[in-house]
């Protein structure tokens, strides 16, 4: 494999994994105790997936030398996916508050 | 023809090894086409599971933080950790098969086994600790999507073992060895990969 592409992946994996730590941080800090309510925390979570997940199809999945169709394919499922569960969660977040 | 025809042409018509190679072209589907239409099926049928399961959660939010309280969030952050590691080592198989060194893209694909073994493994454990404390498939909404979503993605974690096998089997003989069939078999994995981020992110860390 060539260093460059090594490099590479490895460089993915680690900001994977930070990211993910971080995720994990986040909502462990608004979990001691009594779990509530928290609209940043979920917004964080669900931004810090989307870029995980697109990372993945981009990067493992090489979808970022594929033809544009797909790779707009995939943005616009993530986009559409996200964007729907967050204002799901808000609106719905509106009727408890 | 365009140069852009031209490269087309020879990704649709070159044996698998010879086809365009990823920086030299800006259109390269890795692996067979159809797979991808599959991700994007899978993908549509689980976003739909998420978006039930949020339309649910948001009518009761209080009974799913209680409910999210008995997880185990440190074994769910690792078996996410486990399963970005396991597409990593996929990943590099398909560059190391993709330059020839078919040995070295073989261990590559048996750590991503491992891994995948592993994840199973832990997903097992925590499987018993939540039954064993009378957390249960009827226990309330909550562990029902928790069952249905983890148990889901377990089958495809499952189903991806026959793709990684298949790549194992290519990458054994010269006489098998297919770049495309490799390229395919890593797609359908870091698909089962990015699920999981998701299922992390909505069941373990959402508030």
């Amino acid at each position: 494999m060539t260093a460059t592409s090594e490099r590479r992946l490895l460089t993915i994996l680690l900001v994977l994994s930070a990211i993910t730590l971080i995720s994990w941080w986040i909502g462990a800090q608004h979990g001691q105790g009594e779990f509530r309510l928290n609209g940043p925390v979920t917004f964080g979570v669900l931004l810090i997936a989307t870029v995980k997940v697109r990372l993945i199809i981009g990067e493992f999945m090489e979808a970022r030398h594929a033809p544009r169709l797909l790779r707009r394919v995939a943005d616009a499922w993530l986009a559409l996916l996200v964007s729907s569960l967050l204002a799901i969660y808000f609106i719905g977040a509106g009727f408890h508050t | 023809m365009t140069d852009a025809g031209a490269a087309a042409d020879c990704a649709r018509f070159a044996p698998p090894d010879e086809r365009i190679r990823p920086g030299d072209a800006a259109h390269y589907v890795p692996g067979q086409p159809d797979m991808w239409v599959f991700v994007l099926v899978e993908a549509l049928i689980f976003a739909s599971y998420f978006v039930i399961y949020m339309l649910h959660r948001v009518q009761d939010p209080a009974l799913y933080l209680r409910s999210q309280e008995r997880l185990n969030a440190g074994l769910g952050v690792t078996n996410t950790l486990i399963l970005l590691v396991s597409s990593w080592f996929m990943a590099r198989c398909v560059q190391s098969s993709r330059e020839r060194r078919y040995d070295v893209a073989f261990r590559q694909v048996l750590f991503t086994m491992v891994l995948g073994l592993l994840f199973i493994g832990f997903k097992l454990i925590d499987w018993s600790r939540m039954v064993s404390e009378g957390l249960e498939l009827s226990t309330n909404e909550f562990f029902s999507f928790y069952y249905f979503l983890t148990a889901i993605h377990v089958l495809h974690v499952l189903i991806g073992f026959v793709f990684l096998i298949v790549a194992a089997y290519q990458l054994r003989s010269p006489l098998r060895r297919s770049q495309e069939i490799v390229e395919t078999c890593a797609t359908y994995w870091h698909m089962v990969d990015f699920l999981w981020v998701m299922i992390f992110a909505l069941l373990y860390v959402i508030r």
